[in-house]
C-alpha cells in the first residue's frame, strides 16, 4: 500500500513538486507499480551476487593533465553567469 | 524487393558519379520537407552542415580519393546523442535549447567519414516511453500507417529510416528502445553487446543498460554501421569496443547446423499473428539448415519487473543534473536554489518522467532498498545466468521482439502497468547487456510490420546478424518498404 504522505516524501527526496490534483493520479500509479515490483519477492534469492555485466572491472588511468572544454564554451549554455561562473540565488 | 537505398547502393551511385553527394543531400532534405509533416520523425534539421558535408565528399570524389564505406551516406542521430553545435534536447523541455559542447563518440566517429547528418530525430523524453508520444514534440508516427505510431524510444529514427528519409540512423536501446521501434516500421535494429559501442555523449537513462546502436533497412547496412561504430574508448569506462572479425565478412556464411533456441515463455502471451510469424521464421530457419531447439527459461517472468526497478533506480540518479543551473530549462520565477530546481525539474519534466524518476527514488530509499533495489540486483545474476545456460544449448535465441504490432496513437495505454508489459521481450536482453537483431518476419492481416529478435551470447553480433541475413536472403518480401520517402 503506498500512501500520499509516502508520494510526498519520495517527491521531496526527488526535488519535485506535487500538486494535489497530481497527488492522486500519481499514487494511485505508484501503487500499480509498486505492486507489480512486488512479484519479484516471490522468487528465491540468486546464490551469485551481481557485480557488473560481461565481468567489467575498473579502468585507472595515469592523472595526467589534459586539454579540457573552453570554460566560456561551457558556460553558454546557462541561463545566469556572472564573471565566468554560474549564478545561483543565495539560500534564504 | 523494395527500391528503397541502403548503405550500399546510394555508396554505388556515389562512387559512380551517377547522382552528386550533393544532390542527393537535397532531395532527402526535401524529402522530409514533404513528409515530416506527417510522419514528425525529425524534430531538427540541419541542412546546411549536411549540405557542406555533402559538397567535401564530392571534392573528394571529383579528386579521386578512395571513400570509405558510410562517407557521403545521409542519415540522423536521435536526439539523445550529443552533436556539437547542435541542439540536442532528449525531446524533453528541461533540455529545449541545450547546446552540446562536445560530440558523442559515436558522431565523432561516423563525422570524420563524412556522414552526413540530415538532422535529430524525435524520441520518448529521456528515452522513458514505448510509442515516442512521451515526446515534447508529439510522437512520430509509423511509415507504415500514419494512423499508428513509430514505436519507441527511438521511434524518430525507425520512422524516419523506414519513411525513407534517412538511409539509416543511429539510436540507444535501454530496454528495447532500437529494437521496438524498428519492429513496428517493418526494419532492421541492432542492439549490440554492452560495452561494444561508447556510451560517451549519450545522454544517460540507465547507465548499465543503455546502449546505441544502428536502426537500418537491411540487415548489411546493421553490419556496415556497427563495425563503423564499434571502437574502444577510454572516454566509457565499460566500452570494450570491437570483439572479432567485422560481422560484415561473415553475412553470406551457411547456417547450416547453427542451433536455434526458442524458449516457450517467449513465445506464450504474445498474440497469435506474431507467435505464428515467428514460429514461420523458424520453419525458414529449418529449411536452411539449421537445428531448432526448445527449452524452457522460467527465470524470464521476473524479467520485466527487475528492469523497471534497476533502470528507473539508475535514472532517479542520472536525472538528478537537472537542476536549471548549468543548462536547460530554468524557472521563472522562486523564492531560494531549493525552490528553484524543485520547480524547474517539476515544470521541466514530463509526467512518465516524473514516475521513473519517484519509482527509483522510492527503490532505492530506505527501507525499500533491500525489498527492491537489491532483491533485484540479485535476481538479476539469476537472468543472466539462466541466459549463459541457455547458450550452452543454442548458438541464437529466436524470439518476438514486441507482443504485439504498432499500436494506434494515442492508444499507448494509460495504465503504466500496461504499458510496461510491451517491454517483455525486450529487456532481458539489457539485463545481461548481451547483443540483439530485430528483423521483419511478415506483416499482419491489417498490413502492419511483424518483428522478430535474433538474440547472441556476448559479442556475438556476427553470428546473430548472419543468421538475421540468411533470413532476409531467403524471404526478402518481409523487409517491404513503406510508401514514403526517397526510393533510388
Amino acid at each position: 500500500m503506498v500512501t500520499r504522505e509516502e508520494i510526498l516524501k519520495i517527491a521531496t527526496l526527488s526535488k519535485l513538486f506535487v500538486s494535489e490534483d497530481e497527488l492522486t493520479k500519481l499514487t494511485s500509479d505508484m501503487e500499480q507499480v509498486i505492486a507489480f515490483a512486488d512479484t519479484i519477492n516471490s522468487a528465491e534469492d540468486s546464490t551469485t551476487e551481481f557485480d557488473n555485466i560481461n565481468n567489467l572491472s575498473n579502468v585507472l588511468r595515469e592523472d595526467e593533465i589534459v586539454p579540457s572544454i573552453d570554460r566560456d564554451k561551457i558556460l553558454c549554455n546557462a541561463r545566469d553567469t556572472d564573471d565566468g561562473h554560474f549564478l545561483v540565488k543565495k539560500r534564504a | 524487393m523494395s527500391e528503397r537505398g541502403n548503405i550500399k547502393k546510394v555508396s554505388e551511385l556515389l562512387r559512380g558519379r551517377q547522382i552528386s553527394c550533393e544532390e542527393l543531400t537535397k532531395s532527402y532534405i526535401d524529402e522530409i520537407e514533404k513528409s515530416n509533416g506527417e510522419l514528425n520523425a525529425y524534430v531538427k534539421i540541419t541542412p546546411e552542415s549536411a549540405l557542406e558535408t555533402a559538397r567535401a565528399v564530392d571534392k573528394k570524389i571529383a579528386d579521386g580519393e578512395e571513400l570509405s564505406p558510410l562517407e557521403g551516406i545521409p542519415m540522423t542521430l536521435k536526439d539523445n546523442i550529443s552533436t556539437d553545435g547542435i541542439e540536442t534536447t532528449c525531446c524533453s523541455k528541461i533540455l529545449k535549447g541545450y547546446v552540446p559542447v562536445y560530440d558523442a563518440t559515436v558522431w565523432d566517429i561516423l563525422k570524420k567519414q563524412n556522414a552526413v547528418l540530415l538532422g535529430k530525430t524525435n524520441m520518448d523524453e529521456f528515452a522513458m516511453g514505448s510509442s515516442c508520444e512521451t515526446s515534447c514534440f508529439g510522437g512520430a508516427k509509423n511509415p507504415h500507417n500514419i494512423e499508428h505510431v513509430a514505436g519507441g524510444s527511438s521511434g524518430g529514427v525507425a520512422s524516419a529510416v523506414g519513411g525513407n528519409i534517412a538511409v539509416y540512423g543511429l539510436g540507444s536501446d535501454t530496454g528495447g528502445s532500437i529494437r521496438q521501434p524498428a519492429s513496428f516500421c517493418g526494419i532492421v535494429g541492432l542492439k549490440p553487446t554492452y560495452g561494444a559501442v561508447s556510451r560517451y555523449g549519450l545522454i544517460a537513462y540507465a547507465s548499465s543498460f543503455d546502449q546505441i546502436g544502428p536502426i537500418t533497412t537491411s540487415v548489411e547496412d546493421a553490419a556496415i554501421v556497427f563495425d563503423a561504430i564499434s571502437e574502444y574508448d577510454e572516454r566509457d569506462s565499460t566500452s570494450r569496443g570491437k570483439n572479432g572479425t567485422p560481422s560484415a565478412t561473415t553475412l553470406k556464411n551457411s547456417i547450416k547446423g547453427m542451433r536455434i533456441g526458442i524458449a516457450k515463455e517467449y513465445i506464450d502471451g504474445v498474440r497469435d499473428d506474431v507467435r505464428e510469424a515467428v514460429l514461420g521464421a523458424s520453419k525458414v530457419y529449418e529449411s536452411l539448415g539449421a537445428e531448432i531447439v526448445y527449452f524452457d527459461l522460467p527465470v524470464l517472468k521476473y524479467s520485466l519487473p527487475v528492469y523497471y526497478i534497476l533502470a528507473c533506480a539508475e535514472a532517479s540518479s542520472n536525472l538528478g543534473r537537472y537542476d536549471g543551473i548549468r543548462y536547460g530549462y530554468k524557472a521563472e520565477h522562486y523564492d531560494d536554489v531549493n525552490d528553484m530546481i524543485k520547480k524547474t525539474r517539476s515544470e521541466g519534466f514530463g509526467d512518465e518522467v516524473k514516475r521513473r524518476i519517484l519509482l527509483g527514488t522510492y527503490v532505492l530509499s530506505s527501507g525499500y532498498y533491500d525489498a527492491y533495489y537489491k532483491k533485484a540486483q540479485n535476481l538479476r545474476g539469476t537472468i543472466v545466468n539462466a541466459f549463459k545456460d541457455a547458450f550452452t544449448k543454442c548458438d541464437v535465441i529466436l524470439a518476438p521482439t514486441v507482443p504485439m504490432t504498432a499500436f494506434k496513437n494515442g492508444n499507448a495505454i494509460s495504465d503504466p502497468v500496461e504499458t510496461y508489459l510491451t517491454d517483455i521481450c525486450t529487456v532481458p536482453v539489457n539485463i545481461c547487456g548481451l547483443p540483439a537483431v530485430s528483423v521483419p518476419c511478415g506483416f499482419n492481416a491489417n498490413g502492419m510490420p511483424i518483428g522478430m529478435q535474433l538474440i547472441g551470447n556476448t559479442f556475438a553480433e556476427a553470428t546473430i546478424l548472419n543468421a538475421a541475413y540468411q533470413y532476409e536472403t531467403a524471404v526478402p518480401e518481409a523487409f517491404k518498404s513503406s510508401d514514403f520517402g526517397i526510393k533510388l
